[in-house]
């Protein structure tokens, strides 16, 4: 019979140090007896599972996926939420600022705008009239015009009583609310199947180099640097102009060079590692290429590009709003980050949220995908296991 | 070590090749001419074509560009600037991207460095977060965007450089003093890029143990960083830079547009798509010559730094 010992807190270290044995807590033992530890009753935690487990006990990594299914969710039901469809024009109520209901009434968002006016026609703006923010003097050629900055009912004074634009609107009268979200879809697709086709290339491409090294790594590098001194903008020209605009062209484009990268940090990682004992030991045990590549050197080489993927899609992003402020960005009317951005840029100083609100989408994918590519990195580091 | 430089000198012209092949018969799979355009009659257009030797089979064309690449005769733009000799283009707008270019990487490494050890060495405090901070919004706010923001505030109302970029035709302060603004909107992606990286890195060696015998020398922290753990973080971040350079070199496109700087961006995106043949190849064979070149000298510029690398060394010597 095996001994219970109930009472003794043999997992918690600090408890045992403090704890007194009394005689109840020994027990004889028959002459002959077989003592022996039991096999574990649960079944076997496999690398993959053990990294998920690890991972979700990170606060943080948690955190980060909880924002980053915020904006998923956001993309995927936002540009229903409003009362405008994602191309509808209404041309009257162009540029306006942001107006969300409830928040009007505590002073934010509450769609006023303030504009720069003579003192003398200040009675034109009286029915959309708020207040004065500040009065000065400005002079042209021989005269000194009073001139004032007053906050205005922006919505009012284009007739819009009624209408929020809960992210304001833009030079045509869209509604950004619905045209951010539906831009975070398309762009936020578009960067996971680049990031994927990279890494899936870039992975397979550094490993196999790496793995037979000599001859084969010789000249799959010599591949690389000559994809690398491609001039990437050029290219990315020359595949928007031959292709067009559309989603999958961008995807091309983007994933020309952008495989190398990956490529790189995994050749290099697997160098690391595959000359390790433990790899020649399962080596000598007959493990075939493929298993010492996929089950030995892969687990232990995938860390820093996990780390380099999360990062890659909101680069990505980036890459596009580059795109579509030289006009080779997705196709009107369909928007995308990147295209509110640099549409955004052309009245930054009069309507700076246009910029805004998707620079703070970037912002926070950027930060939720930091946070949880380093929550990544650390649980599929294997020398953290059972941690 | 000569036959190692020898061998990559071949590679970088096998390379060169390789890449202006491609991208010939890239351009030339694109829809349309130099010479399709409703206002030029179709008879000039032939002629025009034969002239420039358009009618002829690509690979012929092909083996014209070769010729003109080897006798550095690039010849004459067709349109983007008609009829000036090409030479001429690149010798006058080139310098000026690649100063440009050069300058961020001043501020970038030193700022990026600095930037980078602050967050490591107080990591989880104040300054952390702010550098954490700061690399968010460089990376997640466009240049084009806070190169508007800097002319309008920097330039605009307070008067502290000027708008756009100075038409004074020689290197003088006037031109350096209109640079400072561009050079900044270029810079951001690569200072919050290296400090981010080097974040990471620095943070991890200074848990290893050559810090900690560093440290029971009895060498100060700072002393311990500088010294050891900064100079082996030296390597990774010189072959990023190789990238940075890069990167900056067609990120410049949108910040030369911004600031009105005459350099090579807007000749080039013209060109591109105005099928101005000659000037397209000549552009991609400087710019991809360029980034050969400077990844040449990065990679043998490494055992500098780091004695132990031997560069063109044996299988065993070079990769353990």
């Amino acid at each position: 019979m095996r001994h219970e010992a109930n009472s003794i807190p043999v997992d918690n270290v600090e408890l045992l140090k403090n704890y007194t044995f009394t005689e109840d807590d020994f027990q004889f033992q028959e002459k002959g007896e077989v003592l022996s530890d039991t096999v574990p009753e649960d079944p076997p935690v496999g690398f993959f599972k053990d990294a998920m487990i690890r991972f979700s006990k990170n606060k943080a990594s948690m955190v980060s996926i909880f924002m980053l299914l915020f904006i998923i969710i956001m993309a995927i039901f936002g540009p229903m939420m409003g009362d405008f469809h994602f191309r509808e024009q209404n041309v009257q109520w162009d540029r306006l600022p942001p107006r969300i209901p409830i928040l009007e009434n505590f002073g934010i968002f509450d769609g006023t705008s303030v504009v720069t006016v003579q003192v003398a026609n200040m009675p034109n703006w009286e029915s959309v009239y708020i207040e004065t923010v500040r009065t000065f003097y400005q002079t042209a050629g021989a005269r000194t015009v009073p001139m004032a900055e007053i906050r205005i009912d922006a919505y009012a004074n284009v007739g819009a009583e009624d209408v929020y634009f809960w992210f304001g609107s833009d030079m045509l009268g869209r509604d950004l609310w619905t045209r951010l979200w539906r831009g975070a879809r398309v762009s936020l697709t578009m960067a996971a199947i680049a990031v994927l086709i990279n890494l899936t290339i870039g992975v397979v491409f550094g490993a196999v180099a790496a793995y037979y090294g000599k001859k084969t790594d010789m000249i799959m590098l010599y591949i690389m640097e000559v994809f690398n001194a491609v001039p990437t903008l050029i290219m990315v020209i020359i595949i928007a102009t031959r292709l067009g605009t559309t989603m999958w062209s961008l995807i091309i484009a983007l994933t020309f060079s952008g495989w190398i990268g990956m490529a790189q940090m995994m050749r290099a990682q697997f160098y690391r590692y595959k000359g390790q004992e433990y790899v020649m030991a399962a080596r000598v045990m007959g493990a075939s290429d493929k298993r010492l590549i996929f089950r030995y050197i892969l687990p232990n080489a995938i860390g820093p590009t996990i780390t380099q993927v999360a990062v890659a899609i909101p680069t990505f992003m980036m890459t596009e709003a580059f795109l579509s402020y030289l006009g080779l960005g997705i196709q009107a009317p369909e928007p995308s980050v990147g295209v509110l951005l640099s549409q955004g840029q052309e009245m930054l100083l009069t309507n700076p949220h246009a910029v805004f609100f998707p620079a703070l989408v970037i912002s926070i994918l950027m930060l939720s995908f930091q946070m949880m590519s380093n929550g990544l990195r650390d649980a599929f580091d294997p020398t953290l296991r059972g941690h | 070590m000569l036959k190692y430089v020898l061998q990559r000198v071949l590679f970088m012209f096998i390379a060169l090749f390789l890449v202006s092949l491609f991208t010939f018969f890239l351009i030339n799979s694109v829809p349309g001419g130099p010479f399709e355009n409703p206002a030029i009659r179709p008879e000039v257009r032939l002629a025009m074509e034969r002239r420039f030797h358009l009618d002829q089979p690509l690979i012929v064309q092909f083996g014209h560009f070769l010729r003109s690449i080897v006798t550095f005769d690039f010849g004459i733009s067709l349109i983007v600037q008609p009829s000036r000799d090409i030479t001429d283009i690149l010798t006058e707008r080139f310098p000026i991207t690649i100063v440009l270019n050069l300058l961020s990487n001043f501020i970038i490494v030193p700022l990026g460095f600095f930037l980078g050890s602050l967050a490591a060495l107080k990591r989880n405090r104040i300054p952390d977060h702010a550098v954490s901070a700061l690399v968010v919004v460089f990376i997640s706010v466009p240049s084009f965007v806070l190169a508007s923001l800097m002319q309008y505030f920097l330039a605009f109302r307070l008067g502290l450089f000027p708008m756009i970029f100075s038409t004074s035709q020689n290197w003088d302060w006037d031109r350096l003093h209109s640079m400072i603004l561009p050079i900044l909107a270029l810079s951001f992606g690569g200072i919050a890029f290296i400090t981010r990286f080097l974040r990471g890195e620095l943070i991890e060696t200074l848990n290893s143990d050559y810090m900690l015998l560093a440290k029971t020398k009895g060498l100060r922290t700072h002393q311990a960083v500088f010294r050891h753990a900064l100079r082996n973080s030296l390597i990774p971040i010189m072959g990023m830079l190789v990238g940075i350079f890069v990167t900056i070199l067609s990120g410049s496109v949108v910040v030369e547009e911004i600031f009105a700087i005459p350099g090579m961006g807007r000749i080039m995106i013209n060109a591109l798509l105005s099928h101005d043949y000659p000037l397209i190849m000549a552009t991609t064979v400087m710019y991809t010559f360029i980034a050969l070149v400077a990844r040449l000298l990065i990679d043998l510029s490494y055992s500098i730094v780091d004695p132990r690398i031997v560069i063109g060394g044996g299988r065993s010597a070079a990769r353990s």
